[in-house]
């Protein structure tokens, strides 16, 4: 728990002091923000609103990506990676370490984007926020714990953003999936359908154990 | 355990990379308090022996144990091992961004130290870093961060510490103090493993030496045959041999 802690402390602190992981990300989402409000076509706001939790979730998709692969780029740099991985504990508090500090930089980017949908298509991105919280939080901890998982994966290969991508995209295929129904139905109807929660808690739990018993083997070389 | 017991007990070690056998077959024993130097041309498996003994890496076949961990396969069991081990690699392992103190507590937080904010204090103090201890590790020269550097290897207090050309990118005045400070860590009782080109610091350091050239040991060299000309001599002729 104490490398857990040392982890998370020692990634945020890092991020506070450089920023440049956060900033990247959000100019990213908002760029797609503004550039979709106007692209898209002259309509009723209903038609613009029903596009909003898609746009919302490959804006942030996208973004996580830009983040994850500095997550461990910046670990190369006089590597501090073997320096993590000469730690003599459970690997897997690393990984979890890494994990939250990466959820919530995600949540922060996601948090400012979904205000900038809101304002440019009309989301009622405030009028359910503990469900919408729900969806977001779930959604966004599929993502970092795999994308953390495959970060590790990807940052010794050569082309580290290309493999990153193609490792994480498919298996993000249900948790995105998941996330846009959910968000759809609540921005629709109000409610909270629970199917696409149900998918995203199994596809959350399936991410954090799996990459938390792998993660030992990850940073081997 | 007395002081002529093996602390580094390696059978057959044997790391392949593909296809590309980078360790072939080694036995090695380091004693307790002992100082050993490996040498070898670039690309001889140098660095490799010494991740594989720090545990970053997974040996293909063969058996390492270092102090009272580390043989094999078990997490837990590797993670003992490491925890007996100071690694001080060719970069620093430092964050640019975290300041001297910071870096420090935060390795000492990795190891569970039970103080570490009292521990990053007195190795700040120790390796003469207290003027420097709030500025960011990214501002130091390559003397001072390689200063901070050693000071995080020894964060865990190990038994064991294993040094990967520490005297890359040192100018002759730096060098000379870091032949100092690993002098005293070798006085101290520490066994080091010291992986370096230059027969000079080979020669003022270690209590043995070991050569490699293309991931087998060539040549082994005891207390008496360390005088600078004589290791000399040996390293051109089995190194050229055996290229």
């Amino acid at each position: 728990m104490n490398v857990l802690l040392a982890v998370l402390w020692k990634d945020l602190l890092s991020e506070w002091r450089s920023r440049d992981r956060v900033v990247s990300m959000l100019l990213f989402s908002l760029l797609v923000v503004v550039i979709f409000h106007f692209a898209l076509p002259p309509g009723p706001p209903a038609q613009a609103q029903a596009l909003a939790p898609g746009l919302l979730w490959v804006a942030t998709l996208f973004a996580a990506l830009l983040g994850l692969n500095r997550a461990f780029a910046l670990e190369l740099e006089n590597d501090a990676l073997s320096g993590l991985a000469l730690a003599p504990v459970d690997r897997g508090w690393i990984f979890l370490g890494k994990a939250i500090a990466n959820f919530v930089l995600i949540v922060v980017v996601q948090v400012v984007t979904a205000g900038a949908f809101g304002l440019a298509f009309g989301a009622p991105v405030l009028a359910h926020p503990v469900g919408f919280a729900l969806v977001l939080g779930l959604g966004s901890a599929g993502i970092s714990a795999a994308g953390t998982l495959f970060g590790a994966v990807a940052v010794r290969t050569r082309f580290r953003e290309l493999v990153l991508a193609l490792l994480l995209l498919p298996l993000l295929v249900p948790v995105l999936a998941a996330a846009t129904r959910a968000t759809t139905v609540l921005f629709e109807t109000g409610d909270l359908d629970p199917a696409p929660l149900r998918l995203l808690a199994v596809a959350d739990a399936v991410f954090w154990i799996s990459s938390y018993l792998l993660f030992e083997y990850v940073l081997d070389e | 355990m007395n002081a002529t017991a093996a602390v580094i007990s390696v059978r057959g070690l044997t790391k392949r990379f593909g296809p590309v056998t980078a360790l072939d077959g080694i036995d090695l024993d380091v004693r307790r308090g002992e100082t050993l130097a490996v040498l070898g041309p670039n690309g001889a498996g140098k660095s490799t022996l010494l991740r594989l003994l720090a545990g970053l890496a997974r040996p293909s076949r063969g058996s390492l144990r270092i102090g009272g961990g580390g043989d094999g396969d078990a997490s837990a069991s590797r993670a003992l091992a490491r925890g007996g081990v100071g690694y001080v690699g060719h970069a620093t392992l430092l964050y640019p961004a975290l300041t001297a103190r910071e870096n420090l507590v935060f390795a000492a937080r990795l190891y569970g130290v039970d103080d570490p904010a009292g521990r990053a204090g007195s190795l700040l103090r120790a390796q003469g870093l207290e003027a420097v201890a709030e500025r960011p590790a990214g501002e130091f020269s390559r003397g001072t961060a390689q200063r901070l550097a050693i000071a995080r290897g020894l964060v865990h207090d190990p038994a064991v510490v294993l040094l990967d050309e520490p005297f890359a990118g040192l100018d002759r005045a730096a060098s000379e103090r870091l032949l100092e400070r690993l002098r005293d860590l070798g006085r101290s009782g520490r066994t080091l493993v010291l992986v370096t080109h230059d027969l000079g610091h080979a020669s003022a350091l270690a209590d043995s030496a070991l050569v490699l050239v293309r991931g087998r040991i060539v040549h082994r060299a005891s207390a008496e045959d360390l005088e600078p000309a004589r290791l000399e001599a040996a390293y051109l002729a089995r190194v050229e041999a055996a290229s």
